[in-house]
């Protein structure tokens, strides 16, 4: 696709992504101060926000089961897909059943994604919670789902699109703003 | 593996493995691997299929294959029918284009058809929005088997290029060693072909080679035999004299069982066995026996092959022309 | 009468002369009165001008199924005539594998009285070789001959007992008959489909070796010549049939010998997604056999171009591979395609098209050619080579529309067609029966 050309306006910078981090992982640590505890991340950034979570928890008692989700199965729009989406392989390997499970992404937008993760973790068993955590929440909310825990909060338009960064995948730690150029159209 | 490559367009079809590309069959057989981990869940069903309907039209029975269909579509949470063929109540071949314009009217988006007679699934595909899957027609393509037993032996060597697989049997009325063989070829593998003469037929793709004797065969050290299944009929038409001398000369005997399992050899075979025809009964106890992974693993496969399709959504159809 | 006509400018195509000459046409009182450039129009002469366009003597195929009586809903004696015209051929003769066969000399007059009411172009009926075509025993031929039929034969199926095809040689050598050949195996045929070969392997389509066709061939000419027979072998598809009928031939056995423009122009391979309009019997062979078949053609070994023309309904088309008829039309895209993709690549001349598909099927059987000369009979076309035929269903007449080049484009174009002297066709006129 070759889209409009973005105009890319810094949001956050690495300190401010790190903090962010930070106080989600402080978040989590306040209301689970021990017990089995599992964070589970989105492909792909939402892998790399649950990577670095566990980090910051790993001297918690027991250290947090890790698992990754890949949602395609659950998306609501294959219909619309040109393309034969690769599905990476869905990664749960603790039991469900029992489990306090946080779901991991880097942006809370339409909740849509959230939804189809939530339909997911809910096939592999019967957790006895599932709560949040994202780095940024940009609103614009198509569901009524809410975070438990978020990094920062963003006012964006519904057509902003809002990238993040991670060192694990982009190699550097940023949040920016891309909005289209505006050309006479 | 295939995480590089650009993402490839989905196809309406699969009517037989000769039109993918290799990187289309990797594709499929990569798809097939997460599909196959839902087994392990409590919940074996994910709803990347739901609101959509698979009809499944067979006009020759086949329990096996229909029901992995079966199960691979309600996995992906499709609703499926069972289109009753009679063949008995109309004259054979006939009813196909009628058949077909019913459906259209069904609206399904995805038909499973299986026929006797070669080609059928393209002419169905030529008249419908659905995706049309081939779940083998006459003697011309398997497309799904030769998937799944591709997938089989993945699992067991993970790099088939170079390996060698020797079919055994009836070449020249299957339509697993049509596209079982394309399909190891375009992943890589090298084809040989052992039988009678009467049913391993010069014009073979060239590909494949053919070998006058099992210890020829064997001497050319596959990792892989894989036998056919001997429909009983052929000894009717003078293609073998009895069921006797194919065992002893094509069949894999106790003797040959041995030499198999020395060498460490895999053996696959589509199925139904005729024990004592094909092969003896130790061959199913095997541990290097692929069989039973095969009817399994067809599930998944199949569930890829579904998943992977993109039928003519009426949807779509409309937003191309002057819908409203 | 009707009054004189004068073809003004056009290029004339003949069968002895592979160049095209200039020179103007008059037809008069049915008959060519005068060819000569420059030719001055007579007091009410309507004069037409064909400059670009050249004068081909009218086409004649020996061999067409017209399925009536029996299957009036594939085609008609009517509508295959009308097909013929509309391909810029005059005169047919029609094959016997009606339902009920053409078998006695009752059904012959039946066809010739309908040919006469109906038809708008000559309709000459073969008869069969035996009873009900079932290859038993013989049919009535020298009734059959009596009433009209011009040529025998079981075509669709051989007369596979070789004793009775031995008795009907020596029977219809009797009278100066000559019979006609479909040469077949059957039990080598069995349920094939297509040619036997890699295609079909690949398809997974029963096959049909050609040497059910070649050791058909061989048998029937080896009986011709013990019997001291005429035999006509119809559609050669298969270059080594070709070369035991050259054998033949150069022994002196009495043979004549057709080949039909799709064993020219295609092969199996174009069968590909199992298209049903690339399936007749005998079926598409190899590239290899396209090109020998055509070396042959222009070395004289094939006396006639005839192009089988097999109508068949959409219905019956649109079945699957193996249960779809075989047979394709060909009336009305032979002249077109063999220019199309023969003349106009310069393989070969008009000479040949005209020998081949005018002047010998005529000869074949014992009329006269139509050259374009003085004080013969005026039957030619007008052909616009540059024009561009699109066969579609508009152009077409027949009942069916089975031919592979179905809403495909030809280059050249039947423009009108002269017969007894009278503008029959006139397409840019909206003439087309």
């Amino acid at each position: 696709m070759s889209g409009p050309a973005f105009r890319s306006t810094p949001l956050l910078d690495a300190d401010a992504v790190e903090a962010g981090i930070a106080g989600v992982a402080e978040g989590i640590r306040r209301r689970h101060p021990d017990g089995p505890l599992a964070v589970v991340g989105i492909h792909t950034r939402g892998v790399a926000l649950a990577d670095r979570l566990a980090q910051r928890l790993a001297d918690r008692s027991p250290p947090p089961d890790r698992g990754a989700l890949d949602i395609s199965l659950y998306r609501d729009d294959l219909d619309n897909l040109g393309t034969i989406p690769t599905i990476r392989s869905s990664d749960i390997p603790f039991p469900v059943d029992g489990a306090t499970i946080v779901l991991c992404d880097d942006v809370l937008f339409t909740g849509r994604t959230i939804r189809a993760a939530v339909d997911q973790l809910i096939d592999y068993g019967r957790p006895a919670c599932i709560e949040l955590a994202v780095l940024v929440d940009r609103g614009n909310r198509e569901l009524p789902i809410a975070a438990t825990y978020t990094g920062h909060t963003l006012d964006t338009a519904r057509t902003d699109h809002i990238a993040v960064r991670f060192r694990e995948t982009d190699g550097e730690d940023a949040v920016v703003l891309l909005r289209p150029e505006e050309a006479g159209s | 593996m295939s995480a590089a490559a650009a993402p490839l367009p989905r196809r309406k079809d699969l009517l037989d493995i000769e039109s993918l590309a290799p990187e289309e069959v990797v594709q499929l057989l990569d798809t097939a691997r997460p599909f196959k981990e839902l087994f392990t869940r409590s919940v074996k069903k994910v709803p990347a299929l739901r609101g959509k309907s698979v009809l499944m039209l067979f006009y020759e029975p086949s329990t096996r294959t229909k029901t992995s269909f079966e199960i691979a579509a309600k996995r992906l949470s499709a609703d499926v029918t069972n289109f009753a063929v009679s063949t008995s109540s109309v004259v054979k071949g006939e009813s196909v284009l009628d058949t077909v314009e019913t459906l259209q009217a069904m609206k399904v988006d995805y038909i499973v058809v299986r026929h006797s007679s070669p080609g059928v699934p393209n002419l169905i595909a030529r008249h419908t929005r659905a995706s049309v899957v081939n779940a083998g027609d006459g003697h011309h393509a398997h497309p799904t088997q030769a998937l799944l037993d591709a997938y089989t032996l993945r699992e067991v060597l993970p790099d088939l290029a170079g390996r060698r697989v020797l079919i055994v049997g009836d070449i020249l009325h299957s339509r697993v060693a049509r596209s079982t063989s394309r399909c190891m070829h375009k992943l890589g593998m090298e084809i040989g072909y052992f039988g009678p003469g009467t049913l391993v037929p010069d014009t073979r793709p060239d590909f494949a080679r053919g070998f006058t004797s099992f210890a020829d065969a064997l001497a050319w050290k596959p990792d892989v035999v894989y036998l056919l299944r001997l429909q009983l009929e052929r000894m009717h038409a003078s293609f073998i004299p009895s069921l006797r001398e194919y065992h002893t000369v094509f069949g894999v005997t106790p003797a040959r069982f041995r030499q198999i399992r020395d060498a460490g050899i895999w053996v696959m075979h589509p199925g139904p066995v005729n024990r004592g025809v094909e092969l003896v009964d130790e061959v199913m106890t095997y541990e290097r026996s692929l069989i039973n992974q095969q009817v399994e693993n067809g599930i998944a496969t199949r569930m890829s092959v579904l998943y992977s399709l993109q039928p003519v959504t009426e949807a779509r159809a409309d937003d191309e022309g002057a819908g409203p | 009468m009707t009054a004189p006509l004068l073809f003004k400018g056009g290029r004339i195509a003949a069968e002895d002369r592979p160049d095209l000459i200039e020179a103007d046409v008059l037809v008069e009182n049915g008959r060519i009165a005068a060819v000569a450039p420059g030719l001055p129009a007579p007091a009410g002469a309507e004069v037409r001008d064909v400059g670009g366009k050249i004068l081909v003597p009218a086409m004649f195929d020996v061999h067409v199924h017209l399925r009536e009586p029996g299957r009036e809903d594939k085609e008609t004696i009517e509508s295959g005539s009308k097909a013929a015209l509309n391909g810029g051929v005059t005169g047919i003769l029609a094959m016997p594998n009606t339902e009920p066969p053409i078998d006695s000399g009752g059904m012959v007059r039946f066809v010739r009285n309908l040919a006469r009411d109906r038809a708008v172009v000559p309709v000459w009926t073969s008869g069969c070789i035996t009873k009900g075509r079932k290859g038993e025993s013989l049919a009535e031929i020298a009734d059959m001959r009596e009433q009209g039929a011009v040529m025998f034969t079981d075509d669709g199926s051989p007369v596979s007992n070789p004793q009775v095809l031995r008795r009907a040689l020596e029977y219809a050598r009797t009278f100066g008959a000559i019979l006609a050949s479909h040469c077949e195996t059957m039990e080598l045929s069995g349920d094939g489909a297509m040619n036997e070969g890699r295609m079909s392997y690949r398809l997974g389509v029963p096959g049909v070796p050609a040497c059910s066709e070649e050791i058909c061939i061989d048998r029937d000419l080896a009986l011709a010549r013990v019997a001291r027979g005429r035999i006509h072998i119809q559609h050669v598809s298969s270059a080594r049939g070709m070369e035991i009928i050259r054998r033949y031939k150069e022994d002196g056995v009495q043979v004549t010998c057709e080949v039909s423009p799709h064993h020219l122009l295609f092969c199996d391979e174009d069968i590909a997604d199992f298209d049903t309009h690339y399936k007749m019997n005998p079926p598409l062979r190899t590239r290899e056999d396209n090109a020998r078949l055509l070396e042959g053609l222009k070395e004289g070994l094939f006396d006639v171009i005839a192009t089988d023309h097999a109508p068949h309904t959409r219905f019956e088309k649109d079945r699957d591979f193996r249960e779809a008829p075989f047979g394709i039309t060909g009336l009305e895209t032979a002249l077109i395609s063999l220019y199309d993709r023969f003349i106009r690549a310069d393989a070969f001349g008009w000479d040949l098209l005209v020998r081949r598909y005018s002047a010998e099927p005529r000869r074949l059987l014992g009329f006269d050619p139509v050259p374009i000369a003085e004080g013969g009979a005026a039957e030619f076309l007008v052909f616009d080579p540059e024009a561009v035929t699109r066969v579609d269903e508009t152009f077409m007449r027949s009942l069916s529309i089975n031919t592979p080049f179905l809403n495909r484009e030809l280059r050249g174009s039947v423009e009108q067609v002269v017969r007894d002297g009278q503008v029959v066709l006139d397409r840019p006129a909206g003439v087309v029966p």
